[in-house]
């Protein structure tokens, strides 16, 4: 440091040395996720060292899935994927602007600029960046045409966009997208993947006589114990005969019988001599002597639900989760029209469907491998999370690349004002940005030059915000393509490249 | 009988290093010939399952946690389940796809040799673990059930750019849908299928084998509250593990002040991590080969006839392993209904819920004919500490001991050969277990203990680190193949959970070591999401939980 202060250009030649090795590093990701950028990117499979196998076009999850060694490269990916993890989407946009940055700032520092100034203009160009942020976004009345258009955007995948479509259109009420159970089936000729208006659990009665299905169905949900607990411990040093410990264990054993004829006595009611039967869901354990009373009754007992379950059950089929026997009422129960049992290999499942009005639904996702699995669902969860994003920021940014040439046009102008040195940093910025409708362009198989020509000429003319057509090459705009962005994804990389950016040019 | 499950819980490198050679020492141990039943009920602590293509497996109830880069050659969708993958660019358009294939990890020859059927005997052939040995899954027998894997993606192993070092880092990992939502739903799965139709009384304990100088602390505290609220009645059983070595270089000055700090980021980790268990496990029980343990491990616990290199974790873990396997075995037996939740009932009570563990590996009669003449001439105490900081001496103990590989045969002479020891009061014992009883209360004051003797010596072939002397064939004089060089090889053992005051002065030079540190000065801590108060908190915790082992009674 103190060098520094007394001979200034010796801490350009360091930055200069440190910046040469971050590049690189910023290079070498960018190589790896620039092709998979935008609708036209390639989809990216990954053969782990012994031979796992992933499958995605996720930045995200590629920065997840490498290994990563350069310190450089390693900060830039979690700087990436941490703002992915709060808005699930933009991870390879940011990993292209970060080494875009860098490689501008070095074409200046290598000219002699001291990397402070360059970090100055940047963060005036920052600022700028988000003043016309805030000028581009339009405002989203959440309504489902809106919220498709973004998943379409978002996802690519008209599946998955057909499905949120059918869940957003039950209810013009923003969907709680926690009420909505992922599940997933390894299954070796099935792939679709569906909606069921219901829930499925990944386990079955754990009873041989109970039914493997039942139709127009009770449901109680609960959490009550109904297996024995031993309350007094065996020591190992007051030795117990098994005679002696049988006896204790059958009298605290009738407390637990006295709660599952209480269940009983309500199915009893309810439906003997009807066509209804009567299906427990439990949170908490039913041990084999209490499934044993309810399969006697015809009844199918699950054990151990997820808690989320719970609320999800009571969502889907009416009801209320009840945590004690006492007074239970058939205002209490839910209704299903079918439940069932299916079995793949060592999995249940059991699915209860033909709800009336489904307040939570489940996602089941089949594939015939773990890889195509965790590929769809990881759609799905980035999916959920834009619709989220959106109904939260209530406002979308036109993508295809229009913020990015929006700024970059606004930048240089910008630039004219700035005084002194630091209007370098801020024509670096400017230039950076245009990676984003570059690296489109490649993608899709459009020559560089001409397009960048054709959008900023046409974004000069054009007062709104104008975009790369991907089947076209030409300019559009990205609002009549209904083609848009989350707000957070873009905010956040303008807040968080940059925090980082300084650091990789200041410092080692 | 009842069922009394174990779900098996593994975080971080280390301990799934004592891990691998657990499962390793009970499947080399597993009696195929069905003509001889085993003693040791193996449903405890396995499970049984079914392949898509319905074959039958046996594999371990576990979940173990790892970084990225870790698992090496060892696949993460293991080899019993996965359908033998045909090129999976195959079913893909080669135009939209990019295949990026990393350098692939070889297996090491145990692993080509374990994979190959044409390979029928590993245990003749000789490997060089010592060199080999870089990961656990190099050693690795056991074959995993694939929901068993969890590899964090976050952090790489051996990466120092991207540390898991400090406990916040592992708390809030914890929140992540990997872990609250997938891991939370997998423990819950293996609850939900555990039972057996005959089971009178049901109870599902866990085991949990943690790195606790890391961050793994942190994501271990975090998954024990979450045990204790959705699986409040219980038992859980912690095992803390601490390397007996850490590779700090310190050639520079700047290298030993790094080093400096590591030592105390590492203490930090412990307190935090022990002031959680101590809120919400049933017992925790800190195991390191190293004596000291705290700020740097100390050196390594001695034992006879063993000669074992502590900077290997493929030797510390292995010597942790066999007293892991060993004391189970009280909870494990099928002559006994004994659970973990009694075992650890007995043992911390008044609140005192850390507890030691001791290790007298192999177990030898030191050359004497029997156990009666051998426990007659016995110098020193009978085991030697494995928790750190703690020398667990002969008063005001409640302990549980466990020795197996003696067979009653060795007990004592027959009366006509009997001689001298027809006027021992310890002739009359007509077990093991009562003998080595009596032996114990005669050379303990103020104790209880109680004798568990299992026939089963352990099992210590091949992968098992070869750390015995040559003497050691000759002096335990129990396995009739003495040197164990080939075919089986069987040592005895006996090994011992302990609690009384000497865990007291445990917590208290951990306590004493955690607030000689200024927390200030690691702004890693704060910066991961901890608050200072929390540090507060932690060594009040330690100093209650210290408290309960003063014994104030007068004698
Ligand atoms: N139909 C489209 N026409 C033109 N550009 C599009 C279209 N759909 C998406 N884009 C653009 O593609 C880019 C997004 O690509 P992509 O989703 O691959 O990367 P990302 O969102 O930055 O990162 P992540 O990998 O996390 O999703 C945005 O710039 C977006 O505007
Ligand atoms: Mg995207």
């Amino acid at each position: 440091m103190a060098i520094s202060l007394l001979n200034p250009k010796a801490e350009v030649a360091r930055a200069a040395q440190a910046l040469a090795v971050n590049i690189t590093a910023a290079k070498g990701l960018q190589d790896v996720m620039k092709s998979n950028l935008g609708p036209k990117g390639t989809v990216k499979m990954l053969v782990s060292g012994a031979g796992d196998i992933k499958i995605t076009k996720d930045g995200n999850v590629l920065l997840h899935e490498m290994q990563i060694q350069h310190p450089t490269a390693s900060l830039i990916a979690r700087a990436s994927t941490a703002q992915d993890d709060s808005t699930g989407d933009g991870t390879t946009s940011t990993v292209l602007v970060i080494g875009e940055l860098l490689k501008q700032a070095d074409i200046y520092i290598s000219e002699g600029l001291h990397p402070r100034i360059i970090t100055e203009g940047f963060d005036k160009a920052r600022e700028k960046a988000l003043e016309v942020l805030e000028k581009i976004k339009i405002p989203v009345e959440i309504n489902k045409e809106n919220l498709t258009d973004i998943c379409k955007t978002s996802l690519r995948t008209k599946m998955f966009v057909l499905m949120l479509y059918w869940l957003l259109k039950k209810d013009d009420k923003p969907v709680d997208l926690y009420m909505i159970e992922l599940m997933e089936m390894q299954h070796k000729t099935e792939t679709d993947t569906k909606l069921i208006k219901g829930l499925v659990l990944d386990h079955g009665s754990r009873h041989p006589d109970m039914p493997k299905s039942l139709r127009n169905c009770y449901i109680l949900t609960c959490n009550v114990s109904m297996e024995y607990e031993k309350s007094e411990v065996n020591s190992g040093f007051f030795y117990k005969t098994a005679e002696e410990r049988e006896k204790m264990v059958s009298a605290e054993r009738e407390f637990i019988t006295q709660r599952v004829k209480k269940v009983i006595a309500l199915k009893k009611s309810l439906c003997d001599g009807t066509d209804k039967t009567f299906v427990v869901i439990n949170q908490k354990g039913i041990d084999p002597m209490s499934l044993d009373m309810l399969a006697k009754e015809g009844i199918i007992a699950l054990r151990r639900a997820k808690r989320r379950n719970m609320e999800r059950l009571a969502l889907a089929c009416g009801g209320i989760a009840v945590n004690s026997f006492d007074d239970l009422q058939e205002s209490h129960l839910g209704q299903a029209g079918y439940v069932y049992e299916h079995v793949l290999g060592e999995n249940k499942y059991t699915f209860v469907e033909d709800c009336k009005v489904p307040q939570s639904v489940t996602i089941l996702m089949k594939g015939p491998n773990k890889h195509t699995l965790m590929q769809i669902k990881d759609a799905i969860r980035d999916g959920l999370r834009a619709i989220n994003n959106v109904i939260e920021d209530k406002a979308v940014v036109p993508g295809a690349a229009a913020f990015e040439v929006t700024v970059n046009r606004e930048l240089l102008a910008f630039k004219d004002t700035v005084k002194g040195k630091s209007r370098l940093g801020v024509a670096a910025y400017a230039e950076a940005m245009l990676i984003i409708p570059k690296t489109l362009a490649v993608n899709s198989g459009f020559d560089v030059q001409d397009t960048i020509v054709k959008l900023q000429e046409e974004s000069r003319l054009n007062p709104e915000p104008v975009g790369l057509d991907l089947t076209s090459g030409e300019p559009i705009n990205p609002k009549d393509a209904g083609i848009f962005r989350q707000l957070h994804s873009q905010e956040a990389d303008h807040q968080l490249v940059l925090g980082d950016c300084q650091q990789f040019i200041t410092r080692g | 009988m009842g069922s009394r499950e174990i779900l098996t819980l593994q975080f971080g490198h280390y301990s799934n290093y004592v891990g691998t050679h657990w499962w390793n020492v009970q499947e080399q141990g597993f009696e195929y010939d069905s003509s001889s039943s085993s003693e040791i009920d193996h449903d405890v602590l396995y499970r049984e399952g079914l392949t898509e293509k319905n074959e039958v497996t046996f594999t371990p109830r576990l979940l173990f946690v790892d970084l990225k880069g870790s698992l090496k050659s060892l696949p993460e969708s293991g080899n019993l389940y996965a359908p033998n993958f045909n090129d999976p660019s195959a079913e893909w358009d080669p135009d939209l796809v990019t295949v990026k294939t990393e350098p692939v990890n070889n297996k090491n020859q145990f692993q080509q040799d374990l994979d190959s059927s044409a390979c029928k005997n590993i245990h003749r052939n000789a490997y060089d673990f010592e060199k080999d040995v870089s990961v656990w899954s190099d050693f690795l027998y056991t074959r995993f059930h694939p929901r068993s894997v969890n590899i964090i993606r976050e952090y790489q192993h051996c990466n120092e750019n991207t540390p898991f070092d400090v406990f916040p880092l592992g708390t809030s990992l914890w929140k992540s849908p990997q872990f609250d939502d997938d891991f939370c739903n997998k423990i819950r799965s293996y609850v939900e299928e555990c039972d057996s139709f005959q089971a009178s009384d049901l109870e599902i304990g866990f085991h949990m084998l943690t790195d606790c100088t890391n961050a793994f602390a942190g994501l271990s505290s975090s998954c024990v509250e979450h045990l204790k609220d959705d699986y409040d009645k219980s038992a859980l059983l912690i095992f803390p593990v601490m390397p007996s070595y850490f590779p700090d270089r310190v050639t520079s000055v700047e290298e030993r002040y790094q080093s400096l700090a590591n030592d105390s980021v590492r203490v930090l980790n412990m307190a935090l991590g022990f002031s959680a268990f101590s809120e919400h496990a049933s017992l925790f029980v800190p195991l390191s080969v190293g004596s000291k343990g705290w700020r740097k491990p100390g050196p390594k616990r001695q034992f006879d006839l063993v000669e074992y290199d502590h900077e290997l974790p493929y030797h510390s873990s292995a010597l942790l392993a066999s007293a892991l396997e060993t004391f189970s075995l009280k909870y494990r037996l099928k002559s006994s209904h004994f659970t973990l939740t009694d075992l650890c009932a007995d043992l911390n009570r008044n609140g005192r819920r850390a507890a030691a563990a001791s290790l007298k590996l192999p177990f030898s009669l030191n050359g004497s004919a029997d156990l009666l003449d051998c426990l007659d001439k016995w110098q020193g105490p009978l085991t030697q500490s494995i928790t750190p900081s703690c020398e667990i001496g002969s008063e005001n103990l409640i302990q549980y001991i466990t020795l197996r590989g003696i067979k009653e045969e060795q007990l004592k002479q027959p009366p006509h050969l009997a001689q001298k020891q027809l006027k021992l009061p310890a002739y009359k014992c007509d077990s093991i277990a009562s003998m080595l009883n009596m032996y114990l209360a005669y050379s303990t004051d103020f104790s209880i203990s109680n004798v568990t003797a299992v026939n089963k010596p352990l099992n210590v072939a091949t992968p098992y680190p070869r750390i015995f002397q040559a003497a050691a064939g000759r002096q335990a004089n129990v396995s009739t193949r003495a040197v164990p060089e080939f075919g089986q090889e069987n040592v005895p053992v006996l090994a011992g959970l302990h609690n009384g005051p000497p865990i007291g002065d445990m917590l208290e030079s951990l306590y004493t070591e955690t607030k000689r540190i200024k927390f200030a000065k690691f702004p890693q801590f704060i910066a991961g999401g901890m608050e200072s108060e929390e540090y507060e908190e932690c060594l009040n915790t330690l100093s209650t939980l210290r408290e309960n082992y003063v014994d104030d009674y007068v004698i």
